[in-house]
Parts: structure tokens; C-alpha cells; sequence
């Protein structure tokens, strides 16, 4: 096991991380950016390190600073966290290069599955079905063939990144050509490669997915699936487990086909394999997360299993220890979201600093997050500011555990999205289990904040 | 400066350019005289970190300076009791936390944030290495190289900030730093003149790490 890991992230999961280190008994330094200086995993560290200006570019993207920051304080492994670094095959190799563990895949697994088209056709041929796409486009001119082909309508999808940047949705061949231009570059700026592929869309679908967990020994074991329905403009803002769009034994099957193909491929450590899923419920794989996710607090809380910590392990070298017969998944969990957004703004981020926060309790609530009073939001990063997890025997008491959770959860001095949270909560189509991907961008967050006031 | 220079070469040889610059100057004249005053007191008044004003094509630009100390404090302070926790360019430089500088990131990113303008700061997390004739006391000028971070084997230079004289030093040759750590003090020169009894130059050790 490692003696000592650096924690090269921010916010909710760096704190997430440091608990898991504080649990399995290593010790462990929290790099910041001058942002973050009084971000709450700088200060409840034990040890922490500057790397870097508020601009990620200079900070936590930046591979010598991370990797200079744990030499310089002894580590003997690097956590990214999510995003940033988390899914960067150079760096995973540089990281290596210096004697240093990196707690993800190795460097070899994640250049196998760096390239979302490449990896389509990979577990294609291990047995997932895939929707219809393009090979990695070359030009407008060979979207446009690739498009005409597939038919319309279309999602442009970097082949690089996640969390929705650079995802266009294009209907028409007009569409595409300025829908082209801005997609690349945004790929460009949010991961450095700007290769795009299209995707036949599927309108009304559901996005499922399934958490594994496989060890360099070849143990290999799901953990069960998360619906990730309830989103806006391709970003998540709910998620639940189990999904209510499948029926048991289709999630059984849909986990089991899942493991079978991401082992026989080659993969190791934690993974997240995501889905469409049609009316008909047919499963459609769209894209592997090398990573910890941010919804993995549901998957804890219905498990009980700590995946954070047997992401750590599985890093170091252990064994899984444990069988798929020891996972036991048990009720019903949702995570909200809570972001700094203006659902009447058109979502606009806030920044401000927090001023009284009271987080809630009571039976199976969690809360993930780097608020206190007196936090001052940074504007340089995402607008997470925590998660808000329920978890109870059943989904409708989950329903009900959540929206009380959330009418206690007060964040002032910055405007939030739990109102948004609550209006979805009472909505019927939610309570029944029916939220698509893109209900929300449908119809806009106006009609359910409306009908949750009345 | 060269730009007016420039300016006032092309002025010789083109009458129309003597009359755009004779324009700029009015322009000059006019912000400087009028709307300069306003905005000034403007920024004094509301609160605001900086300013900019368009007008014509002009652009007038105001920035407050950077505060030093406790009254650039603020985010965080519900959290002042994890003082002296282990942090490195705390806990190996020996910053007290009523020596931080503020949390906020300065508008400009790619160098260090610096309240106090008078501390060589880290470019990098890495280990530090003065330059080998550093001493107290020496003459500096803005931009001087005065020692290395070396990361992962690069070398990035810590250059003095201002003209100044060398001060105390605040980190150790070999001992690891993090970004923007103070590093050495730069005693500015009217200042350890003062502390000099007057003699320009060299300043005693002792009195020049104190400002």
C-alpha cells in the first residue's frame, strides 16, 4: 500500500479523496492552485502544496507541477481525482517515470481507451452493441458525408474529454457546418485534442451506466448501474440507483454483457461504461470513464462498498477482495447536483462568497462538499458545490427523503439549483421513472420550477 | 519612452502625423485633466478591484493596488483556527498565517500574486538553489536572477522583482518549495538608505530583512 498520496484536484473530490486516505491509514498532501489557497481539503489537510495560478492551465493541468509537488513532499502516488488529468495516458506514463504510482489505469489502459470512437469499435467487437456513428472526421466536408450517411439527426462528440464540452447536437446538414467549427473548437481548448466523430441520436433515451471494478489479477467485478437521465445540455444534474428504466433482469444482463467485454478488452481498475437506452430498452454503448465518477457516492451508499478506497487499492496492486456474490446492492439512492447556476438565468455560473450553510441529516442523507461559511466560490472552475445523496429502502421514500434533505440544505450568499432540484423531484414524469436525456433542454427549467411553486 | 519617441519621429516627416499627435496630446490632456479625477474617485468610492472606461479610441484603465496584509484577508477566516498545520510554504518557510496573502488570484495569472512586492517569490513547486554569490546587502536590479527552482530538473529562474539590495533570505539552498513561496527579501534603496543612516548602497543585514 502507499504511504503517502498526492491529491492533485479540487473541490468536493479532493476532500472525497483525502477521507478515503484518512481511512486506509496513508497520509496525504492536497495540491491547490493560489485559488484554492483556502479551499476546505487545503486547509483540513495535513499537508498541502501551492502548485500554481487559478488558471488550471498552470495548475492542476499542469503535469510538472503535480508531479514536481509530490517528489518535493515525498509521495509515492498521485490521485487526479476527475477531469483535469484524471484520464491523461502522457501523464499517467511521466508519472510512472518517476517512480510514482498513478491511481487510475495504467498509462497502456488509458491509451487503449483514450479515443471514444476507437474504444466504440473495440467493445464493439467484445460484444456491446453501439450506435451508428462516423469514423473520426477529417472535415466539414467529411462530417457532412459521414452525416448524410448515418442520417440525421446527429451529435458531433469530441473524441477526447467528457462532461458534455464540445457536444453538439445537429439536425440539419446547415447546422452542422457552424456546429463543426465551434465543437472542434471547444475540444481544442477543453482537452487539447480537437478530433470529433458523429453519433446517430436517439431522441427520448435514457443514459445508464455501469460501474466496474477490475484488478491487474483479472478479478473483475460490476457494481451495479446508475440512471444519469435528469440532465442539461449533456451535463448531469441527477442520478439515481438502481435505474428505473430497466427491468432486473435487464440490469442484470446489461452489467453482466458490460463486465465481460471491458475485462476481455483489457481494462483495469475502476471504470464506468455509459449507455443509451432506447424505448424498446435496447442498451446502446456510448463511451468508458477511466475514472472515479461523481456520482460513485450512490453506488457507496447502496453497496456499501467504498470505491474511492478500492480505487486506492487496486492502484497499489491488491486484489479486488471481494466477489461479485459479496456485492449486494440494497434500496434506492439519488444524488443531486447542488450547483452555483441561475436556473432563470439560462444557467449562468455564480460566484460570491457563501454565507450561512447548513447542511442536512437524518436517515441515509450524505452530503459531499467543500462549502463552509465565509467560502469565497472561485470562478476559474466548474460550479459544483457539493452532492447531495439520499438513500432509502425504496425509490419512492428516497423521493421523499430527498426533497427534505434538500429544503434543508441552505446555501447563502450565492444562487443554487436546489429549488430546480426540488421542482424536478415533484414532477410527475420524474416520480414515474420516465425523465430522457432531453427532457429538460425540451421543455427548459421554467415549467418545473413553475409547477413546483404552485 | 520609446513610444512618444517613435511618435515624435514621425511627426517630423509627416505633417499629418504631427497633427494626430498634436490630437493623442489634447487627448491626453483631456483624460488626464477631467475624466481621470472622476474615475479615480469613482474606484475610491465603489468598491471595485479595477475600472476600464472606452471613450472615442481611448481606453483608460484603472487598477487599485494590490493592499498588503490583513486587509486583504477575508474568504476563509471561519477557518483560522487550522493555523499551523503542516502546509509547506507554511510550515518550511515559517509563514505565520497573519503573513499569508490573500486567497484571491490576481488578474494577471502567470506570475506569482504579489501583495508585497519587495519578496522573490517561487515560480514553481520545486526545490530551491540561490544563485552561489547571492549575498546580503548586494545591489539588484527588477528582473535579476538571484537562484533556481529546479523542477523535475528544469531549472525555472526567481528573479528579483525590483532594484533593490538583497535582504534575508526566507528559504534555504535545497529545500523544497511550493509556488509563489516568498523566498528572498529586496530591500528597496531609499528605504535601507534610511535604515543605513543615509549611505546608499549596502545596507546592514539585520535592518534590511526587517521592512
Amino acid at each position: 500500500m502507499f504511504t503517502k498520496v498526492l491529491i492533485a484536484n479540487r473541490g468536493e473530490i479532493a476532500l472525497r479523496i483525502l477521507r478515503a486516505c484518512r481511512m486506509l491509514g496513508i497520509g496525504a498532501v492536497v495540491a491547490y492552485s493560489e485559488a484554492d489557497r483556502e479551499g476546505l481539503a487545503a486547509q483540513l489537510a495535513d499537508e498541502a502544496i501551492c502548485i500554481g495560478p487559478a488558471d488550471a492551465k498552470h495548475s492542476y493541468l499542469s503535469a510538472p507541477a503535480v508531479i514536481s509537488a509530490a517528489v518535493v513532499t515525498g509521495c509515492d502516488a498521485i490521485h487526479p481525482g476527475y477531469g483535469f488529468l484524471s484520464e491523461d495516458d502522457g501523464f499517467a506514463d511521466v508519472v510512472r517515470a518517476h517512480d510514482l504510482a498513478f491511481i487510475g489505469p495504467s498509462a497502456e489502459v488509458l491509451e487503449r481507451f483514450a479515443s471514444k470512437e476507437a474504444t466504440r469499435r473495440l467493445l464493439a467487437a467484445h460484444g456491446l452493441m453501439t450506435i451508428p456513428g462516423s469514423t473520426m472526421l477529417r472535415d466539414e466536408a467529411h462530417a457532412l458525408e459521414e452525416a448524410e450517411r448515418i442520417g440525421y439527426p446527429v451529435l458531433i462528440k469530441p473524441s477526447a474529454g467528457g462532461g458534455g464540452k464540445g457536444m453538439r447536437l445537429v439536425r440539419t446538414a446547415r447546422e452542422l457546418d457552424s456546429a463543426f467549427k465551434v465543437s472542434r473548437s471547444e475540444a481544442k481548448a477543453g482537452f487539447g485534442d480537437d478530433s470529433l466523430y458523429l453519433e446517430k441520436y436517439l431522441d427520448d433515451n435514457r443514459h445508464v451506466e455501469i460501474q466496474v471494478a477490475v484488478d491487474r489479477f483479472g478479478n473483475a467485478i460490476h457494481l451495479g448501474d446508475r440512471d444519469c437521465s435528469v440532465q442539461r445540455r449533456h451535463q448531469k444534474l441527477i442520478e439515481e440507483t438502481p435505474s428505473p428504466a430497466l427491468t432486473d433482469a435487464a440490469r442484470r444482463d446489461l452489467a453482466e454483457r458490460a463486465l465481460k467485454a471491458v475485462a476481455s478488452a483489457g481494462y483495469e481498475n475502476l471504470g464506468t461504461l455509459e449507455f443509451l437506452v432506447d424505448g424498446k430498452g435496447e442498451a446502446y454503448f456510448i463511451e468508458i470513464n477511466c475514472r472515479i465518477q461523481v456520482e460513485h457516492p450512490i453506488t457507496e451508499l447502496c453497496t456499501g462498498i467504498d470505491l474511492v478506497a478500492l480505487q486506492i487499492k487496486i492502484a497499489a496492486g491488491e486484489p479486488l477482495g471481494i466477489a461479485q456474490a459479496d456485492v449486494v446492492s440494497r434500496g434506492h439512492a439519488i444524488e443531486f447536483r447542488i450547483l452555483a447556476e441561475d436556473p432563470a438565468k439560462d444557467f449562468r455560473p455564480q460566484a460570491g462568497m457563501v454565507g450561512a450553510y447548513l447542511t442536512p441529516g437524518g436517515p441515509g442523507v450524505r452530503m459531499d462538499s467543500h462549502l463552509y461559511p465565509g467560502y469565497e466560490i472561485p470562478s476559474y472552475y466548474d460550479s459544483l458545490l457539493g452532492k447531495l445523496c439520499v438513500w432509502a429502502p425504496d425509490r419512492a421514500l428516497a423521493i421523499a427523503r430527498g426533497d427534505a434533505a434538500l429544503r434543508e440544505l441552505l446555501v447563502d450568499g450565492v444562487t443554487t439549483n436546489i429549488e430546480l432540484h426540488r421542482a424536478i423531484l415533484a414532477n410527475q414524469v420524474f416520480i414515474d421513472g420516465k425523465v430522457t436525456t432531453s427532457l429538460l433542454d425540451r421543455v427548459g427549467s421554467a415549467p418545473f420550477v413553475a409547477a413546483g411553486n404552485r | 519612452m520609446p513610444a512618444r519617441e517613435k511618435i515624435g519621429n514621425q511627426s517630423q516627416a509627416e505633417p499629418e502625423g504631427a497633427l494626430r499627435v498634436q490630437r493623442d496630446h489634447e487627448a491626453i490632456a483631456r483624460l488626464a485633466d477631467d475624466l481621470l479625477p472622476a474615475l479615480i474617485a469613482k474606484l475610491a468610492s465603489s468598491g471595485l478591484g479595477e475600472i476600464e472606461v472606452h471613450q472615442g479610441g481611448w481606453k483608460a484603465r484603472l487598477r487599485m493596488p494590490a493592499p498588503t496584509g490583513e486587509s486583504r484577508r477575508g474568504a476563509g477566516r471561519a477557518l483560522d483556527t487550522t493555523s499551523g498545520l503542516g502546509h509547506i510554504g507554511r510550515g518550511i518557510a515559517g509563514r505565520s498565517r497573519s503573513e499569508e496573502r490573500d486567497p484571491r488570484p490576481c488578474p494577471e495569472e502567470e506570475a506569482p500574486c504579489d501583495p508585497n512586492p519587495t519578496v522573490a517569490r517561487s515560480p514553481a513547486v520545486g526545490v530551491y538553489h540561490p544563485r552561489g554569490d547571492l549575498a546580503v546587502g548586494m545591489r539588484v536590479r527588477a528582473g535579476d536572477r538571484i537562484g533556481y527552482v529546479n523542477v523535475l530538473g528544469v531549472n525555472q529562474d526567481v528573479v528579483s522583482p525590483v532594484d533593490g539590495i538583497i535582504g534575508s533570505s526566507l528559504a534555504e539552498a535545497g529545500e523544497a518549495v511550493e509556488y509563489a513561496q516568498e523566498l528572498v527579501r529586496i530591500e528597496l534603496p531609499e528605504r535601507s538608505a534610511e535604515a543605513d543612516g543615509g549611505r546608499p548602497g549596502r545596507a546592514p543585514a539585520g535592518v534590511v530583512g526587517q521592512a
